[in-house]
């Protein structure tokens, strides 16, 4: 099962997510022992904005058992302990993280979607249920540059292939799931 | 409560003013900081809160405030979290909090819809 996830900033998207990733796991219906979920962070902890939001982003999630994989690129390459679900968050920092190098240079916008998604079909080898939060970032139109407007089409061609492939795809609207596929 | 939301310029004050037609408004862009606790009905949400983020206002436990005093009031408000992070501190907190207040809102309605294109959607 896959389950792509997305919305505005602020949204409830998180919360919604992780309830569904214990739902779709079977965590909150099944007493007998399971393997935990993953949640695969994809965030970088720097600067003091990132920090408080993964710590908001850790209380959230406290107490639901999830174990903790960090991992900000590369999803191609890594190797995840045995779980009953993953919920990966979010596609928006993985995707600057993958775009711009570490020393600012941007890097091709296809080949960047072509890598991440390779990510994607390597963890869910890993996996029986995936549950990948995204961003809705595109619908404004200010005087971007090169380097953000690069980052907006990488983030609408990721979350459209995900959508093709996804089982299911949610909005989450102030809260409120509204349902875009399955 | 009721809460119609959407981007901007998509026709959500005429929806809401179509179906609430003899109700009284406030606009946020202007209203003082107590008269939403006493109005029917308010459009321009969004800027209310902007309002009281520049004046410094806390704004913890609001929602649930408003929820008590003015259990009934229509809230119209922008989405205002679909775009690129802005590079500007302030507005990545006025996004983030406006964010947070209309999904605790949102929690408490009774309804809420979605208005994009004049169309609006009733999701809750």
């Amino acid at each position: 099962m896959l389950h792509l996830i997305t919305g505005g900033s602020g949204s409830g998207k998180s919360s919604y997510a992780e309830e569904r990733m214990l739902y779709i796991s079977g965590q909150t219906r099944n007493q007998e022992e399971k393997d935990p979920c993953v949640y695969l962070a994809t965030m970088k902890p720097y600067g003091k904005e990132a920090l408080m939001k993964i710590e908001r982003h850790r209380k959230l999630r406290a107490s639901k058992g999830f174990v903790t994989v960090e991992c900000y690129k590369e999803l191609d390459r890594i190797r995840l302990p045995k779980n009953s679900g993953i919920l990966l968050e979010c596609m928006s920092n993985l995707g600057a993280n993958e775009l711009y190098g570490e020393d600012g240079t941007l890097k091709n916008r296809h080949k960047t979607a072509k890598k991440i998604l390779k990510g994607i079909d390597h963890i869910l080898k890993q996996t029986e249920n995936l549950v990948i939060v995204t961003n809705e970032v595109s619908s404004e139109d200010k005087d971007y540059s090169e380097e953000i407007l690069e980052y907006i089409y990488l983030i609408g061609e990721v979350n459209q292939e995900l959508a093709c492939m996804a089982d299911k795809v949610t909005e989450v609207v102030y809260g409120i799931p509204v349902p875009v596929k399955g | 409560m009721i809460m119609v939301i959407g981007g901007a310029h998509q026709g959500k004050r005429e929806y809401a003013k179509e179906m609430y037609p003899d109700i009284e408004w406030i606009d946020g862009k202007e209203c003082k900081e107590q008269e939403i606790f006493k109005c029917e009905g308010i459009y321009g949400f969004h800027e209310y809160i902007a309002g009281r983020m520049r004046e410094g206002a806390d704004l913890d436990g609001f929602p649930e405030r408003l929820y008590v005093k003015n259990p009934d009031i229509v809230i119209v408000t922008n989405e205002i979290g679909y775009g690129i992070v802005p590079a500007d501190a302030f507005q990545r907190e006025y996004r983030e909090t406006t964010g947070r207040i209309c999904t605790k809102l949102a929690a408490r309605a009774e309804e809420v819809h979605r208005v994009i294109c004049g169309i609006g959607t009733r999701i809750k």
